[in-house]
């Protein structure tokens, strides 16, 4: 699914942000990404999200060398790919409804397709009441569910997701990290940045941690604990 | 329509109506400037348009109307001291025209009679005794089969035989300078439109990439959503074209109005030398011609400037 080959990156003429990056995601695979604050974290996601290319190394998603690919289809790999960005990045002129239906309108899918969907996913996300209103007026909880909805609406094989949960009380946020865990039965690789212990702890996926600029992989801590349990 | 419900655009916070751009380009500062711009440069060329269909037909008339004519001047005076009376004149202008009606390179010969050049120094003289007391030359008006220089060297033989003091005047002297000046303005106005469609291209250019620096969040995030360039283009470049089709319209409008009033009160001037102000269905279709052309150039402008900022994306 990706595959980063001694990646580097730097912005501009500064140092390394990101130093000899060397890791596989497989299809289907769950991960927490995390590590202190500037540890470049969000270089990474921006790196796996195709927001930028890597100053030296090999980038590698869905089995294409996205290095020497062209914008075309570079375009068509991000549609496969859903965000949620640490500060939502939502349009303000625009309605929950429309916000949500963007993939599948950029994908070209049909309005009654779309206006099902949007409608049953604001819904399932507890915004079915608030689909007219302009993310402004929404509370950061409210635009971050939002955020969420339009990451997953067109049913990524790959979601990305900076810092899901920081804006949601426990429960939303477990909420969530249930419907990140359904999507990844579905087959959908899923990339989530986070500092939360607590949910890393209790969804035991595997972590790549990352500190100054370089990553390690870890298992997850409690993974035998609940393969026990999963067996008794 | 319930009445007694509240339009959506007026409760706060709420999205009004259809949306029209993923980007927020309805509510972009300085749309109307660029509206009226447009509609500025619009009028502008329908003006040089105007001008330029007004100088042409101006061009066609004098060029058709004096196509294979030439004047025939008998003088008043027989030389340098002595004057011809007017039956002296008379007799020459009758002697002129008979022998130039047997003449085959001749087409036609007509004689001004004394009214009709009284008529032509009237607005230099005025009305009244004087008109009847000066010595007034005899003119005629001859229209040739052809006008080359043989048959105009024949009719310089023709009326030397007759009286040296004969003149003739083919027109070709003040005519090729008047051409030459409608040319010379024709070009100007063309000039003129070319200006426009530049600065037009300008304005919509500096325009798009405005807004697109505004709202580059925006367009950045439509790009990682995997949204394409054509995706992104087409959007601005059917705002270009909105603008650029509310812009012409009220310049073609105003344009109109401006050159039909021109017409109602200028309309047929009466002078031989100005050129009767008519719009014609021709010169209206010219002209709704602009207004696409504007939005053509609009929607262009706004594609290519896109494109060439969103290739600057990774």
């Amino acid at each position: 699914m990706i595959k980063f080959e001694h990646v580097g990156l730097r912005y501009g003429v500064g140092p390394e942000v990101l130093t000899d990056i060397d890791f596989t995601l497989e299809p289907g695979s769950f991960h927490f990404l995390t590590g202190p604050s500037g540890s470049g974290k969000t270089s990474l996601m921006t790196l796996m999200y195709l927001g930028r290319k890597p100053t030296r190394g090999l980038v590698t998603m869905f089995g294409q060398n996205i290095n020497q690919m062209e914008r075309d289809k570079l375009a068509t790999l991000r549609q496969r790919i859903g965000v949620v960005f640490q500060d939502f990045r939502l349009l303000n002129h625009l309605s929950a409804f429309d916000n949500v239906a963007l993939p599948l309108r950029i994908a070209g899918r049909p309005e009654k397709e779309i206006k099902d969907n949007v409608d049953e996913l604001l819904e399932w996300v507890g915004l079915g009441e608030h689909k007219n209103v302009l993310p402004l007026t929404m509370s950061g909880g409210q635009q971050q569910r939002v955020a969420i909805a339009r990451a997953v609406i067109a049913r990524p094989k790959l979601l990305l997701a900076d810092e899901p949960t920081g804006n949601l009380d426990d429960e939303i946020g477990f909420r969530l990290m249930n419907l990140f865990d359904q999507l990844n039965r579905m087959g959908t690789t899923i990339v989530i940045a986070t500092h939360n212990q607590k949910i890393m702890d209790e969804f035991g996926h595997s972590r790549l941690v990352l500190d100054s600029g370089t990553l390690k992989i870890e298992a997850p801590k409690n993974w035998i604990q609940k393969k026990i349990e999963g067996v008794f | 329509m319930n009445p007694f419900k509240p339009k959506k655009d007026r409760r706060l916070g709420v999205a009004e109506g259809k949306r029209q751009y993923d980007l927020p380009l309805n509510k972009s500062i300085g749309t109307g400037f660029l509206v009226v711009l447009i509609a500025l440069m619009t009028f502008l060329a329908i003006m040089a348009l105007g001008t330029s269909f007004a100088l042409g037909s101006m061009t066609q008339r004098w060029s058709s109307g004096l196509e294979n004519k030439a004047t025939i001047e008998v003088p008043a005076e027989k030389n340098d001291s002595d004057l011809r009376t007017k039956n002296e004149v008379n007799a020459l202008v009758e002697r002129v025209e008979q022998k130039l009606s047997d003449q085959p390179y001749i087409k036609s010969v007509t004689a001004l009679d004394q009214g009709d050049i009284q008529a032509l120094i009237e607005p230099w003289l005025g009305q009244g005794e004087i008109l009847d007391n000066i010595p007034l030359p005899g003119l005629l008006s001859v229209e040739l089969q052809i006008s080359n220089e043989s048959s105009l060297a024949k009719l310089t033989k023709t009326l030397a035989e007759i009286d040296e003091t004969i003149r003739l005047d083919t027109h070709e002297s003040w005519l090729g300078d008047l051409l030459r000046l409608t040319g010379a303005l024709q070009f100007a106005a063309g000039f003129v439109l070319l200006i426009i469609g530049f600065t037009t291209v300008a304005a919509v250019a500096g325009a798009i990439r405005t807004r697109m620096a505004v709202h580059n969040e925006e367009v950045e995030l439509l790009h990682l959503m995997g949204a394409g360039d054509g995706y992104i283009t087409r959007q601005l470049q059917r705002h270009a074209l909105m603008i650029g089709l509310k812009g012409s319209l009220v310049g073609l409008i105003a344009g109109l109005i401006v050159l039909g009033l021109i017409a109602l009160i200028a309309g047929d001037t009466g002078a031989a030398l100005l050129p009767d102000f008519h719009i014609q269905l021709g010169h209206i279709i010219g002209m709704i011609i602009v207004p696409t052309l504007i939005c053509i150039i609009a929607s262009m402008a706004a594609r290519f400037t896109v494109l060439r900022v969103l290739a600057q994306m990774p």
